[in-house]
């Protein structure tokens, strides 16, 4: 069954593959980060792949894989344009991935990540100085 | 038996909790203008409000999904981020009306001056929003917030020429003193009141908290599908009163004390107090949700931690955005705006933002990444697109009868 | 590089016919074993002659509800299709080229 029967009769039957196939529009930005324990960390905001040459023939070269998510300035260049400088970026290593489904679940903790800085920060300067704040609701 | 009892706890704190500083306003500034000619569109709007929060407290409990999470997902990061500036700025306008509307309620029963509440009232807010556990904070507003039953009785004991009342609903016209297009901007405002977003934001963020699964669903949809249209009377019994004592006298609402002006007249000072208690609980309880709402949506859309289920600490950021959203509305009404204006026009900023909110669950519902074999059926995909028409005419239309009525004056 | 490098980037054929836009990059999780998943290999791209950017992927599904959005949004991308990653001969700074033989195949994801 394919999306649009008409149209499709001129073109060749998709692929089909071992692994789990993933658009990346469709199943991978946007979606929410949890770490190992199902805390949420952030959200995809892009992808980093490995490099491709610019201008030069792709033949023989082998297809480029994910290595990082990426996450907090790359957000604000997504929308409204312009790109940061690499050294900007904030990574989350594809290798800490754990599974990816209707969320992207790391097999880490948030604690060691640096996509979760700004929660360390807002709730060690913060936060913490608010009593009560240690606490479960009652 | 306990569970009987547990659904009548759902159902009394969905009829307590469904009404706000909007449907309190709004209802009686529009009885007191028009009579029960405009009662048909808050029949549509909680007929709207049920489709919707139903649909997105079914989201929440198989997916486990929030609403803002999901509004982001499905339609990427730069819609979503034009919806969550309109969503956040028009909660925010909702919020600064309910912690004005508890300052104005506390008002009338202390006589101190509603900008020396405020602080006191968001304070009280933040301390609930900080200690206390989700369930104890919506059972208690919502049951105190059934005091507003009193406008119900309110009604029999004013009396009413009853023939009149029911006829007027039946068959609306716009009374003399009034243009089409007064009568159409304010049927907006009341369509917005009913069906504001931040209620589905809060449901269905309420659904996630509560780990709704599966199985809570049959309770879910008892809450909403008899708590909303109770909650609904109420409103309708907040119109009529006006529509009895307000109307033929002529009487501007300008504050609370118009709106308790009828019940005054027909139950004296226990009514009153009965009122009092009903406005407070029911601002208070609005607060909350608003407050909740600001720290959910901006949560959900960066992927940060959230949620009352988690210590403070432990959703950091959730946290400081409410703690600001509360200092932001003390700082607005410290300059002396008056909270029913500003109910009035968070009431059709509302309207004009329904299509952002209600677009995203219908699609949602529809996905089975998300949803598996729980996806709409026909009948509820079809009663939910003739809503989104309405919603998308009354979002359109909001705009053009604002200038052309000079907001409803 | 950066995933959004390549979404939106116009196609051309081997002729310089324009084919559309990068509506999005399809990856498998079939590469070499890694620590916890094997690596993501990017498969190939969906090029859409219309609309630049996608929405909700219902060209790529046989999704029918609500009907009157799903219906709108195969119209707006119809024609959309895939091509392996095999079949781009090279990026230039500002569009992609698909070698001479490449072939158009269906856009529709596996179930």
């Amino acid at each position: 069954m394919t999306a649009n029967d008409e149209d499709d009769i001129s073109l060749a039957p998709p692929d089909s593959y071992a692994g789990q196939v993933l658009d990346a529009q469709l199943h991978l930005l946007d979606r929410q980060v949890l770490d190992t324990d199902g805390v949420p960390v952030t959200t995809v905001d892009d992808l980093e792949i490995t490099d491709i040459p610019i201008d030069e023939p792709l033949r023989g070269t082998p297809a480029p894989t994910i290595i990082n998510i990426l996450t907090g300035a790359t957000l604000g260049t997504r929308i409204f344009g312009g790109r940061p400088p690499s050294s900007r970026l904030t990574r989350i290593p594809y290798r800490d991935i754990k599974d990816i489904g209707v969320v992207v679940t790391l097999g880490v903790d948030a604690e060691v990540l640096d996509a979760s800085w700004p929660e360390r920060w807002v709730r060690d300067h913060i936060i913490a100085h608010i009593p009560g704040g240690h606490h479960d609701p009652e | 038996m306990k569970q009987l009892l547990a659904v009548a706890l759902g159902v009394l704190t969905a009829i307590g909790g469904f009404l706000d500083i909007g449907d309190l306003v709004t209802s009686s500034v529009v009885g007191s203008r028009f009579g029960m000619a405009l009662v048909w569109v808050i029949v549509l709007g909680v007929i709207g409000i049920c489709v919707f929060a139903q649909m997105s407290g079914r989201v929440a409990a198989i997916s486990g999904r929030a609403t803002f999470e999901i509004i982001r997902e499905r339609l990427g990061a730069r819609m979503a981020v034009a919806n969550l500036g309109a969503s956040f700025l028009i909660n925010l306008l909702t919020l600064t009306a309910e912690v004005g509307g508890v300052a104005l309620a506390l008002q009338l029963a202390s006589s101190i001056e509603p900008t020396l509440w405020v602080p006191v009232a968001a304070f009280a807010v933040w301390l609930v929003i900080w200690r206390v556990k989700f369930s104890i904070m919506e059972n208690v507003t919502g049951l105190l917030g059934l005091s507003l039953i009193v406008f119900a009785v309110a009604v029999f004991l004013l009396h009413p020429d009853w023939a009149s009342l029911t006829g007027q609903a039946m068959s609306p016209s716009v009374p003399a003193t009034e243009t089409g297009a007064t009568y159409w901007y304010y049927a907006i405002a009341l369509f917005g009141s009913a069906m504001t977003p931040y209620e589905v934001f809060f449901f269905s963020s309420g659904g996630v908290e509560e780990k709704w699964t599966k199985k809570d669903l049959g309770q879910s949809r008892v809450n909403v599908l008899v708590g909303f249209p109770l909650g609904g009377i109420l409103s309708i019994a907040i119109a009529a009163c006006a529509t009895i004592v307000l109307l033929p006298q002529g009487i501007q609402v300008t504050s609370l004390s118009q709106v308790a002006l009828p019940v005054s007249e027909a139950g004296g000072k226990l009514a009153v107090a009965f009122v009092i208690v009903g406005m407070v609980a029911a601002t208070f309880g609005a607060t909350l949700e608003t407050t909740l709402s600001s720290g959910y949506t901006i949560a959900q859309f960066f992927g940060w931690s959230w949620g009352k289920f988690r210590r403070p600490i432990k959703a950091a950021r959730f946290h400081l955005v409410m703690i600001l959203c509360l200092l932001f509305a003390i700082g607005v009404l410290a300059t002396g705006a008056d909270p029913v204006m500003i109910t009035e026009y968070s009431v059709v900023f509302s309207a004009i933002a329904l299509p952002l909110t209600y677009l995203p669950i219908l699609l949602v519902a529809n996905d089975k990444q998300y949803m598996g074999d729980e996806v709409n059926g026909r009948a509820t995909n079809a009663v939910a697109l003739a809503f989104l028409v309405i919603i998308v005419v009354a979002s359109l239309a909001a705009i053009p009868l604002m200038i052309i009525t000079g907001a409803g004056a | 590089m950066i995933l959004s490098d390549l979404l939106t980037r116009p196609v051309i054929d081997a002729h310089g016919h324009s084919l559309g836009r990068v509506l999005d990059v399809r990856f498998v999780i079939d590469g070499a074993p890694g620590q916890l998943l094997a690596e993501a290999r990017l498969a190939g791209l969906i090029i859409s002659p219309r609309a630049a950017t996608s929405f909700l992927g219902y060209e790529r599904t046989d999704e029918k509800s609500p009907w009157l959005i799903a219906s709108y949004l195969r119209w707006r991308h119809r024609g959309s299709f895939f091509v392996r990653w095999e079949d781009v001969d090279r990026l230039t700074s500002t569009r992609i080229v698909l070698a001479r033989s490449y072939r158009k195949r269906s856009a529709a994801l596996p179930d």
